[in-house]
């Protein structure tokens, strides 16, 4: 009896202090408590709230009422989702591209790297790495406007190919060529812009290692190959764990400037298909939305698996 | 690069010479396209009818210019982008460095906690459709507002900045401390102006990423008053191509001459671009750097 009022008392002392503690604490650092509330309110309001109207996946919308408001439905909406063939098609389609991705722009950008690295004439190197990058840094508005301009019937391209006797070819209309366009514009903006991480890795060789080489007569690609390959393979296998971490999200920007109507049954991949049912139709928000949280589901857990696998090749991961 | 100096003493190879050719190749595959948009955004619509093999105008002349200056539209969409980055980059870098700081900072209670938190928005998000409701209902749609706040913050970019800090001395600013100095002193006069390599990186990525900013600018403003300037660009690229397809009835001349502007309006875009990119490229350069690092 006595040992159990005594237990509570010490129960509530504990208690107490930690409130104490909480107190003593909020005293201590109430700066960094105030500094901390701006960017808080802004998760707050622009990260979580939208998450939580990721309910109205489960609801039927209705405007009057709003988010909170509307009844709920259950899985009936998830239901609508997997018996639309485009959603599947559009699941299908964004797959298939970003498979070519990983086996098309993935390694560009190593190549570039390795290229960049071996060409010995050092300004000249600086030069073409100032040109190479710079697409990155354009809209793919931008990109798409100068691809159109260079690549229509009546462009550069097709001028000096009709020029050299040879049929013109529709670049931008086809869709039998729809995907490698989306390649090549994407070697062309992004890989300059890529192979400096690269560049950077290979820049922390250790020169001994070289040196060795040499001094066991290795040529120059068997130095590239047994000594400069190997060491930026730890970067390689954690981008690309990265990459397949993406699998999901094609590009939306490059695949809405680039398509046109005569492109529009290839281009529609998951975000296009998200957008076009959402903003250019009139929308159901519940079907909409349900589509929107499996994307960000199958997102995540491509992302959580990806960071696995990156620390398990040595990586730190995305988080560090 | 320090790696090739084992390369000094070789000879120059036949594989020099080839990867000089294929790089040069490469080199040209970048810079032809944006000599046609700069020639074609110079030339006549006469001398575009003779021929649409347009290496460099005989007659150079900024017609094209003019015309589009005359539509309102790029002038709509210069002022949104500059709005977007007068506005928006200062409220970015402040929250993303406000938060940086203060998880920097160990010892108040709730940190782990809201680091995850926040780590967690970086894997998981709402994506486009709530986040659309959600401006909706506070009517920031068809404001500038709703691209600002959206914009507001970046995660990855707070991390940059996050890493930056904490590799400062900590008893830099224990000391200060010490002295009674504020934590807003302590962010805003030791901190911050220690930290300027990674303030540029970040200052470069946020108006970049601003004055590209395109997809949420077109879902968020539909009106005419607020249109970013590649929704604009967009726009007029497009409008033209309808009138190429939809109607046979304009005359050549009038189509090709719709090229000229539209190439006048992709470099109405890209000319800021090209002008800050020489001087901030080795800003990117260290920044990619930290992140790759960081990766």
């Amino acid at each position: 009896m006595t040992s159990l009022a005594k237990e509570k008392k010490t129960v509530t002392a504990a208690h107490a202090t930690g409130m104490q503690k909480l107190a003593i604490n909020f005293k201590k650092y109430w700066q960094i408590y105030l500094l901390l509330i701006p960017a808080l309110v802004w998760y707050l309001l622009f990260a979580y709230y939208p998450m939580a109207g990721l309910q109205l996946a489960f609801k039927t919308y209705k405007a009057k009422i709003g988010i909170w408001g509307s009844p709920w439905c259950g899985f009936q909406n998830f239901e609508a989702v997997f018996r639309d063939m485009y959603f599947w098609r559009s699941v299908g389609r964004t797959l298939l591209i970003n498979v070519g991705r990983l086996v098309i722009n993935f390694p560009a950008p190593i190549l570039v790297a390795l290229m960049l690295n071996e060409l010995r004439v050092g300004r000249y190197k600086k030069v073409m790495q100032t040109v190479f990058t710079f697409p990155h840094f354009l809209s793919w508005v931008v990109v798409a406007s100068i691809m159109t301009n260079l690549l229509s019937i009546d462009g550069l391209v097709n001028s000096a190919l009709s020029a050299a006797g040879i049929p013109t070819i529709n670049f931008l209309g086809s869709e039998k060529i729809f995907q490698p366009m989306l390649y090549i514009t994407d070697i062309w903006k992004s890989a300059g812009y890529s192979s400096i991480i690269y560049l950077s890795a290979i820049s922390g060789i250790d020169q001994d290692q070289y040196e060795a080489a040499e001094i066991d007569g290795a040529t120059r690609w068997q130095r590239i190959w047994s000594v400069t390959l190997p060491n930026i393979l730890p970067t390689i296998s954690v981008l690309f764990i990265m990459t397949t971490g993406n699998l999901m999200t094609a590009g939306f920007d490059q695949i809405f400037n680039l398509s046109n109507a005569a492109t529009k049954n290839v281009a529609e991949v998951l975000d296009m298909y998200i957008y076009r049912i959402t903003f250019t139709a009139s929308t159901d928000f519940g079907f909409s939305t349900a589509v929107s949280l499996f994307r960000s589901i199958i997102n995540m857990t491509l992302l959580v698996i990806a960071n696995k696998g990156s620390k398990m090749m040595g990586g730190t991961g995305l988080f560090g | 690069m320090a790696s090739k100096a084992h390369y000094k003493k070789d000879k120059f190879e036949l594989m020099d010479w080839i990867l000089i050719i294929i790089l040069t190749l490469g080199m040209l595959c970048i810079l032809i396209p944006f000599f046609n948009v700069i020639a074609i955004s110079f030339t006549s619509y006469k001398e575009y009818m003779q021929s649409t093999w347009v290496i460099w105008p005989k007659e150079p002349t900024l017609a094209a210019y003019q015309e589009l200056f005359k539509d309102n539209r790029i002038l709509v969409g210069y002022k949104t982008t500059l709005c977007y980055l007068l506005v928006g980059l200062p409220l970015n870098l402040l929250l993303c460095s406000t938060l940086a700081y203060a998880l920097c900072r160990k010892g108040w209670m709730g940190r782990h906690l809201i680091f995850m938190l926040i780590l967690f928005t970086m894997i998981f998000n709402g994506g486009i459709v709530p986040l659309y409701l959600v401006m909706k209902s506070f009517n920031l749609t068809n404001t500038i507002w709703s691209i600002i706040f959206a914009q507001g913050m970046n995660t990855f970019n707070m991390i940059l900045i996050y890493n930056y800090f904490c590799s400062l001395p900590e008893a830099l600013m224990e000391s200060a401390n010490l002295d009674g100095a504020d934590e807003w002193t302590i962010l805003f006069r030791i901190v911050l102006p220690l930290s300027k390599p990674i303030l540029a990186t970040v200052v470069l990525f946020v108006a970049v990423q601003l004055w590209n900013e395109y997809f949420m600018s077109m879902i968020f403003l539909r009106s005419n008053d607020w249109q970013s300037l590649q929704q604009v660009l967009r726009s007029i690229v497009m409008d033209s191509q309808v009138v190429d397809t939809a109607s046979t009835m304009v005359d050549v001349g009038e189509k090709n001459f719709t090229d000229a502007i539209k190439m006048a309006a992709v470099m109405a875009t890209m000319i800021p671009v090209m002008c800050v990119y020489p001087f901030l490229q080795k800003y990117f350069t260290k920044g990619i750097m930290i992140g790759a690092i960081k990766a």
